[in-house]
């Protein structure tokens, strides 16, 4: 006789709730932090605040590549998709770049690096605070 | 320097402010404690130091 396996019941989710972790996804994409601050997890939000504002500093003050929305192939997309992921900070960084990219030493390189990490990073918090909204995660 | 927000950084300072601003940032979404933060920081930096310069010593005879 084979044992009976009961599903665990799946958590109730009306729509205000998902709109909800929507919300703070969004938020947590274009603020870094903000997505954990509505959360109250002051720790996270403070911590993606500083570390994702960091990197778009060093990022810009090396003179790493901002990509356009405008690219001409797959990297250019890609790389501005991962540009964006800083959200507002994206605008910040091009306002410091007064002078533009410069790629043409090791330091611009790195730059470029710097900013698509930094949204990156935002990407994955933000996501991280969806999933907490939602229940998911703690 | 020509007005504009810019410095240059060595590639040993671009690794150790990558790796130390990346270690936190993992630390803080991956562990909840502060001691398993701390941990888990020390920990990330130290094998991103480790296998950065690892793998620089590993290209330096390719790299003339």
């Amino acid at each position: 006789m084979a044992d009976e396996i009961v599903a665990p019941a799946a958590p109730h989710r009306d729509s205000g709730f998902q709109t909800r972790a929507f919300v703070v996804g969004v938020a947590g994409w274009i603020l870094p932090g903000l997505g954990h601050a509505l959360l109250k997890m002051w720790g996270r939000a403070l911590a993606f605040f500083l570390t994702v504002g960091l990197l778009v500093l060093i990022g810009a003050g090396m003179r790493g590549n901002l990509f356009a929305s405008s690219g001409n192939d797959a990297f250019d997309s890609l790389g501005y998709i991962a540009d964006m992921g800083t959200g507002t900070f994206y605008f910040l960084a091009r306002s410091l770049e007064k002078n533009g990219a410069d790629v043409s030493h090791a330091t611009g390189d790195y730059g470029t690096r710097f900013l698509a990490t930094a949204g990156v990073l935002n990407l994955l918090a933000a996501l991280h605070a969806y999933e907490v909204a939602r229940g998911r995660k703690a | 320097m020509s007005g504009g927000f810019e410095f240059k950084l060595s590639h040993f300072q671009a690794l150790l402010l990558f790796a130390l601003v990346i270690s936190i940032a993992f630390g803080f979404l991956s562990r909840r404690g502060p001691l398993d933060r701390v941990k888990y920081i020390v920990w990330s930096l130290f094998l991103f130091l480790l296998i950065g310069v690892g793998i620089g010593w590993a290209m330096y005879p390719f790299s003339r």
